[in-house]
């Protein structure tokens, strides 16, 4: 009798140790698995009495698509919390088991709740909402690094005017943005830190120092990009380029006074300086600036060096320091600096001896 | 019978005890997190001011402290308005379940893009793909307990304390690489009043905030949280992350 007496103890005992294992590793499962617990496992730990309570899923930590389903819930009238009501897990235990009953708890805890089919259709929200028209609000062009940079930063620049109707063909889009916005790295040591933001770092010579981007103005022969004209001067050339790329043939580049022209089917139409492009001569406003411990000419948004047959069009060099920048950028923010941005060439505004200019970003993957 | 009563007693909490040795949880910082949590949870709308200081590398690698100061108000699920002012300069978000507008007063400038539809996604995307901060927003998340619970090892009730003349719950959270101080008034309501976090693993940088002016429930014209451009100021373009 005492031995079958201690066989049933023993085989309580060994269940009782088995719950005791089960019991705090199942909790621990449900907190560690943030998702899962809160998503759709929640019914497991819940009286079926209320099948239809499912919580807001906003999860921060894990479930950050939060394009996923909501379900209407609740007999309550529409929440409007700011936060969809506080979500907490079911499942907890504690170091210290002082609580009181939370179950008590839970039975008001009744939350949750906004329906998101109804606030989520903007269309309704707005026939009945008597408020400002915020509606087709003009929005900020998107810049990302990751995607096609020649079809995204081609458009923006292109279409900042009603005038400029550039139409770059698309195949080319990419050597043209390389072949006039390159930047060559600059040949002094950064000793500022580099500014990072979203996996790439931003060096500059000279601190930040905003200033609005107002269009520098060459004088009355400068003609800024996207101008277009019907005819050229008799005075135009046809420019050459040295180290052309084969595939870059069938553009023939026209110059006069400074600026560049393609031909298009009803005229010509004022483009970038293509870097490589050789002329005998710039317009007297063109600058002088110092890259790289040699000179260059600086005009309508290009840099140029003497040689012996005239002036060659050169791609920028990261730390030169310019005084006035074209038509065609674009005000950029990044993070907490805003740039100015031609193709994929930065410009940060800094300031002179009192006068703004601006310098060329080195921008290195990080 | 006792013999065997005290073996298993001994190897029940023994077991117990091995489960939670890796996070140790006090209850009652818990209930008094949910609670407060429960409180924001059921905030129709919100207006407080918060004072912040945050430490942060200059250019030679030294800790600098910025502050500012932030008004920030929370009307129903979709509308967000901050002015924030500080030594880095005076910034303001405006979101009204469309559109989220950025706009910087010192260089008269401001993005405006298309955002999700509640605050909190809101929040989340515009942080995630273009580095907007929001000051305090842990504290509105409808999960804040449970993220704490699953981001610290351990979550402890210091007691109550006396912060600007207002008695609060001290609690103290600890993970391996941050440490956190929420003080938790226990005037009226259970709202935060003030906390630090300190980044272990980044030089002890310290970040702290104190939440000032609580006004639950006021009557925000829905009109104020659309954004108004002043008639100089430029439209920019924004890099994502």
């Amino acid at each position: 009798m005492s031995i079958y007496n201690l066989n049933i103890k023993h085989i309580l005992g060994i269940v009782l140790v088995f719950f005791a294992l089960i019991l705090p590793s199942e909790i621990s499962a449900q907190r560690m698995r943030h998702n899962a617990s809160r998503g759709g496992g929640r019914t497991m730990s819940r009286p079926t009495s209320r099948p239809s309570n499912n919580r807001a899923t906003m999860n921060r930590s894990s479930n950050r698509n939060r394009a996923t389903t909501r379900p209407t819930t609740t007999n309550r009238a529409p929440n409007r919390s700011i936060n969809g009501g506080h979500n907490k897990s079911t499942n907890r235990s504690y170091s210290k088991n002082k609580m009181p009953n939370r179950s008590t708890n839970r039975a008001t805890n009744n939350k949750s709740t906004r329906d998101r089919s109804a606030t989520g259709d903007r269309s309704s929200r707005d026939k009945s909402a008597p408020k400002l028209d915020t509606r087709n609000r003009k929005t900020s062009n998107v810049k990302d690094r990751s995607g096609n940079r020649g079809n995204g930063n081609r458009g923006n620049n292109v279409n900042s005017g009603n005038r400029r109707n550039i139409n770059i063909d698309n195949s080319r889009t990419v050597n043209v943005n390389r072949r006039n916005t390159y930047v060559r790295p600059s040949p002094r040591r950064y000793s500022r830190p580099p500014y990072a933001y979203g996996g790439y770092r931003y060096y500059c010579h000279r601190p930040y120092f905003y200033h609005p981007f107002v269009p520098f103005y060459w004088g009355p022969y400068y003609h800024p990009w996207g101008y277009f004209v019907t005819s050229l001067a008799t005075t135009a050339i046809i420019v050459s380029i040295v180290n052309d790329n084969a595939d870059d043939d069938d553009e023939e580049y026209h110059y006069e006074n400074g600026n560049y022209y393609l031909k298009t089917e009803d005229g010509f139409v004022a483009v970038q300086a293509p870097v490589g492009a050789e002329v005998p001569d710039i317009p007297d406003e063109a600058e002088k600036v110092e890259v790289n411990n040699t000179t260059n000419y600086y005009y309508g948004g290009a840099f140029y060096e003497q040689n012996k047959d005239g002036y060659i069009v050169v791609p920028a060099t990261a730390g030169t320091i310019v005084p006035g920048l074209p038509e065609g950028g674009e005000e950029v923010k990044i993070g907490e600096v805003t740039y100015v941005q031609f193709g994929e060439t930065y410009y940060q505004p800094i300031q002179v001896d009192g006068k703004n200019m601006y310098e060329i970003v080195e921008v290195k993957k990080e | 019978m006792k013999k065997h009563i005290l073996f298993y007693s001994f190897l029940i909490i023994g077991l117990i005890v091995y489960g939670q040795t890796t996070k140790d949880h006090d209850s009652t910082a818990i209930f008094i997190l949910d609670k407060m949590a429960d409180n924001i949870g059921n905030l129709e709308a919100v207006t407080f001011d918060l004072t912040n200081s945050s430490d942060e590398f200059d250019d030679n690698d030294n800790v600098v402290t910025q502050f500012s100061k932030s008004t920030i108000t929370f009307s129903g699920p979709s509308n967000l308005l901050v002015r924030k002012n500080g030594t880095k300069g005076k910034v303001g978000y405006w979101y009204d379940g469309n559109y989220i507008t950025y706009y910087n007063f010192d260089e008269n400038n401001y993005v405006t893009l298309e955002a999700p539809e509640t605050t909190l996604e809101m929040i989340d995307t515009m942080h995630e793909n273009y580095d907007f901060v929001f000051p305090a927003a842990d504290f509105f998340y409808p999960s804040f307990t449970d993220d704490m619970i699953e981001q610290f090892d351990s979550i402890s009730y210091l007691g109550k304390k006396i912060i600007q003349g207002e008695e609060c719950y001290h609690i103290m959270a600890q993970s391996k690489d941050l440490s956190v101080q929420i003080w938790i008034s226990n005037q009226t309501f259970l709202l935060p009043k003030h906390f630090v976090l300190i980044n272990k693993a980044k030089s002890n940088m310290q970040y702290e905030s104190t939440f000032s002016n609580w006004s639950l429930n006021p009557s925000v014209p829905e009109s104020a949280f659309s954004f108004m451009p002043p008639p100089t100021a430029r439209m920019i373009s924004i890099l994502k992350k």
